[in-house]
């Protein structure tokens, strides 16, 4: 079996990053201090064309120290705890060099212990997740899932085989991604917080392909048994059979049934719209324009949720704050953004604990994970329900076009299909769309009861979850044209 | 400077421990020898990386970070099957760790589908060093503020300005290379950037304006020559101005027309409707699952007309100074020259090792990888559109006669072909009789790539032609790409515009 540790010793990260703040602030290099460890052990089983063509073990760490003086702030980072103290040393430095250079004092500050108040240093309870009946996720706990750290290469692969079975055994192919990881996140300030986490992640997509037509499935979590992979296989593969002789739709509006994975696209640009702190300072968005609106349906609820017992919920930022639950949307209703220090007290509010560092970006709030709450209709219900529509898988590409207006693009992809008098019509070709997502989301009648989660790029430990949804007036544009090249 | 001892088994702390190519020779050389009993082909990637980066936005105080991190990423290839391990160095044990983890992983995966065949090679060596005329990480933190604080004073003047931010990065690396074939690389490689972006606002209408790229900024390889070479504070004021501008501007209306497209917007319909559809992993069915496949088959090359004979579109990562700039991929091939798109005609790929023996094309260097973490795939590298006989912009609106003009990426979107597209720019102008005019907002345009590129009546000249460097995603986990695409503006006719 191939190894799966944390990639630190949550112990021994926990007493470093203690002793760096503490040797920072007690040494007079700054006046206040920071420092997260976040570290990933993913290992990945990635297929195509009959083989694995991209199996991967990777080990990631990284260590930030920010370090303060007179309210500036900079920040160094390593890739483990060895250079820690030079890190250290790099951010005081460098923010005593800031702070000389404008002269006034500025306003960052590190989190207070009150931030804190869900800590309860070396009292993690482990928590098995799943099972009949399974329980919400405290705030802070130890996320370590049995059988998705059994969840080996060998797993993966017979997983790989018996998904390679399905598409064989209708003539067709799969390409896909199954995988594992072990996600740590530890955080200690000046202030005196101490915090430290670990969590299990299991992930699993498929997409398989017969003739022309394609279908997809996905899903993540903290726990591979509830993911159902093995049972989605083949659902796949017969809906991928199905979609064969796929033809294009006219362009007009729709009454749709959207799939989990279509409507987790469209939750994942709420803060976009502007449900983050950054957007909501500066006067720009749905929260600072319409707090307290009905924006959707009743039957919408939209929170990011750190208690959720489903994406990849963890109870703490890399600021050390509790993360708390934010509803974007209760029941239609416009609610507030996910802040981080600095937008929390530019908005005058508590910190709801959604500080991040994305590359090749200035550190900005983002939501982590975003749930949307479940109905009570089956999908084949919220289908049932249509006279005249569309089913859509999967969106992709998609893109903010006007944020004032909250209208995305993008494209449909894999099963998508007519629906006609309640029932499942032909299959359709991938066709362009443009929609205002809030528009449509206030038109939604119907919420499915079984939920998915897709990962959210270029979030750390980001996801999103989100049940089918029927709605109205969903607006389809020109289908994709054939290819015009013609031969030299 | 200090020195890894590999003697100490203490790990990498800070920048130019792997500046010594002995060192890393011995960490390459032990992660192969682990390997040498098991893998009938392996390489390791070796590498250290520090990135700076300085943002001041409006409201907040400034943030500075500086990010460094060292480790190995062993690939192998046993029995037919792949298998890769990455981890930070932590001790001078870690090259051996990867290297048996991957032997590992690519076990379990002997047996499923054809075995591969890596087609052998001779060793390639070499050293490379980006050249840089200013060391942007020598350049004293006061004046990185000093710009970044001019920039963000010009461009919020304007009380409609509501969010604005101005930024500044750096990177350096050392990549060591080595394969069980005999190679020896190291790469010292240095980019620089930056960016600045202004957010107008009123009760109806949020509009942004860029500057020098949409897509984080711009980012060369070079050095702080680079970012004075943009002129950002000659620019900081139009883009806060325009900003404003835009929200009282109309809406930019729907139909036909014909364009002149601007640099930037270009070089972003390069990079979405050419590199990627013309990535050969893609092509051969690798990223159907997640970013997809492409309209472009193996068959095409050398015979499928994607645009115009006026469209010519090269690789070419050993034009100097931009984000797409090496001398080595990242498994070993030396960069070259490969035309893409010759007089209209597909006539090569963006391919690796892997993907070349199994399609039969030849192996252009392209493989390449976010650091030590993750595989080498095909990715971009310089990929840009040879200039043209066009003349200079004004020379191009004036054969535009009446249109309109636009630039700078505002939304972009496009399937998992490859083939459908729409993007939005952040301005454009209406264009009467080859002159300016009337600025719009909201611009967008939509179509099909070959019928687009087809419709491409002419190229500017060299004079037009700029740079612009981009960050992309792909794979599973997603890996991070860093790229460039060259561009002059295009006439191109008959386009479908107003589709969002």
């Amino acid at each position: 079996m191939t190894e799966f540790a944390p990639a630190v010793d949550p112990a021994r990260a926990l007493e470093e990053l203690s002793a760096v703040v503490d040797g920072v602030v007690d040494g007079n290099a700054a006046d206040a201090c920071d420092v997260f460890l976040t570290g990933r052990v993913g290992q990945y089983t990635r297929f195509a064309g009959g083989r694995i063509h991209q199996p991967q073990d990777i080990t990631e760490v990284q260590v930030m120290v920010r370090a303060i003086v007179n309210g500036h702030a900079a920040r160094a980072a390593c890739g483990g705890l060895a250079g820690l103290p030079a890190a250290a040393r790099t951010a005081a430095r460098s923010a005593a060099a800031i702070a000389a250079s404008v002269g006034t004092p500025g306003r960052v500050r590190v989190a207070t212990p009150d931030l804190a108040s869900d800590l309860a240093p070396g009292k993690y309870s482990p928590r098995q997740l799943g099972g009949e009946h399974p329980q919400p996720v405290p705030a802070e706990a130890l996320l370590v899932d049995d059988a998705t750290a059994a969840f080996d290469t060998a797993e993966r692969v017979d997983l790989v085989r018996a998904a390679h079975a399905a598409a064989a055994a209708r003539g067709g192919s799969v390409a896909g991604m199954v995988g594992r990881a072990l996600t740590q996140l530890v955080v200690a300030t000046s202030t005196g917080i101490r915090r430290a986490t670990l969590a299990t992640e299991a992930q699993g997509g498929f997409t398989f392909e017969v003739g022309d037509g394609t279908a997809h499935v996905i899903d993540l979590g903290r726990a591979v048994g509830r993911l159902g992979l093995r049972d989605a296989i083949d659902g796949a593969a017969a809906q991928a059979a199905a979609s064969v002789g796929r033809v294009e739709a006219e362009p007009g509006e729709y009454t749709v049934v959207l799939g989990p994975e279509a409507t987790a696209e469209l939750v994942s640009f709420l803060p976009a719209f502007g449900f983050s702190g950054e957007l909501a300072a500066a006067g720009v968005g749905v929260c600072a324009r319409r707090g307290g609106e009905r924006a959707a349906s009743a039957l919408v609820s939209v929170a990011d949720d750190a208690l959720a017992d489903v994406g990849l919920p963890i109870g703490f930022d890399i600021e050390g704050v509790t993360k708390r639950r934010v509803a974007l949307l209760d029941k239609g209703i416009v609610g507030s953004p996910v802040t981080d220090l600095s937008t929390a007290a530019a908005l005058d509010v508590r910190s709801s604990g959604h500080a991040h560092i994305a590359r090749e970006e200035a550190p900005a709030t983002r939501a982590a994970n975003l749930v949307m709450a479940a109905g009570g209709d089956t999908e084949a219900s919220l289908i049932a329900g249509v006279r005249r529509g569309v089913y859509l898988q999967r969106f992709w590409y998609t893109r903010l076009v006007d944020r004032a207006a909250t209208t995305i693009t993008g494209v449909t992809r894999d099963a998508c299909f007519e629906i006609v008098d309640g029932a499942l019509g032909r299959p359709l070709a991938g066709m362009r769309f443009t929609q205002p997502v809030l528009e449509l989301l206030s038109t939604v009648d119907g919420v499915g009861d079984r939920r998915g989660t897709v990962p959210v790029m270029n979030v750390w430990n980001g996801a999103t979850t989100a049940p089918a949804i029927r709605a109205h007036g969903f607006r389809l544009g020109a289908a994709p044209a054939s290819r015009n090249g013609t031969s030299a | 400077m200090t020195h890894l001892d590999v003697a100490s088994h203490t790990g990498v702390h800070g920048w130019g421990d792997l500046a010594d190519d002995p060192t890393a020779a011995a960490l390459l050389d032990q992660a192969l020898a682990e390997v040498s009993g098991d893998a009938e082909f392996a390489d390791a990637r070796l590498i250290e990386c520090e990135e700076l980066r300085l943002y001041h936005s409006m409201g907040a105080d400034p943030d500075e970070r500086r990010e460094h991190n060292a480790g190995i990423g062993v690939r192998v290839l046993v029995d037919g099957a792949w298998g890769f391990a990455a981890r930070p160095l932590a001790d001078v044990g870690d090259p051996a760790r990867a290297a048996r983890q991957a032997v590992g992983v690519a076990r379990a995966g002997v047996g499923l589908g054809e075995p591969v065949r890596l087609p052998g090679r001779a060793g390639v060596s070499g050293r490379y060093e980006t050249r840089v005329a200013v060391d942007p990480f020598e350049v004293p933190g006061a004046q990185r503020h000093a710009l970044l604080s001019g920039l963000l004073d010009s461009m919020t003047g304007p009380a409609a300005v509501r969010d604005a931010q101005a930024g500044v990065n750096a990177k350096r690396q050392h990549r060591h290379y080595a394969d069980t074939e005999g190679s020896r690389q190291h790469q010292h490689l240095m980019e620089t950037g930056a960016m600045m972006m202004a957010v107008a606002a009123d009760d109806h209408d949020v509009q942004r304006r860029t500057f020098p790229n949409s897509f984080h900024g711009n980012t060369g390889g070079a050095g702080w020559e680079f970012v004075l070479g943009l002129d950002m504070p000659g620019n900081a004021q139009r883009v806060g101005e325009e900003a404003v501008a835009l929200l009282t501007a109309p809406v930019a209306p729907a139909g036909t027309a014909d364009l002149v497209i601007g640099a930037q917007q270009v070089s972003l319909q390069i990079h979405e409707s050419c590199g990627h559809a013309l990535e050969l992993d893609r092509i051969l069915g690798d990223e159907r699952n997640f970013a997809g496949t492409s309209f472009i088959g193996v068959a095409d090359v050398g015979r499928l007309r994607y645009g115009s004979p006026a469209v010519n579109i090269t690789s070419d990562p050993t034009v100097a100074g931009t984000r797409g700039t090496f001398a080595f991929d990242d498994e070993g091939t030396p960069a070259r020259r490969t035309p893409l798109i010759a007089e209209g005609i597909v006539v090569g790929t963006l391919s690796s090792r892997d993907s070349a023996a199994r399609a039969g094309l030849p192996v252009t260097g392209a493989a390449r990888s976010d650091g030590w973490a993750y595989l080498p795939v095909c990715f971009s590298t310089h990929v840009h559109l040879e200039p043209g006989g066009g003349g200079c912009l004004d020379d191009l609106l004036d054969r535009l006669g009446d249109g309109y003009y636009l630039d700078d990426n505002r939304s972009w979107s496009i399937d998992n072909r490859r083939l459908n597209f729409q993007f939005g720019t952040e301005v454009a102008y209406e264009v009467r009789g080859g002159r300016r005019g009337r600025l719009y907002k909201n611009f967008s345009y939509g179509g099909v790539t070959p019928r687009f590129w087809q419709a491409v009546e002419a190229v500017a000249g060299p004079g037009e032609v700029r740079n612009f460097g981009y960050p992309c995603g792909k794979g599973e986990p997603k890996q991070w790409g860093f790229l460039s695409h060259g561009a002059a503006p295009i006439l191109v006719r008959g386009q479908r515009i107003g589709v969002a």
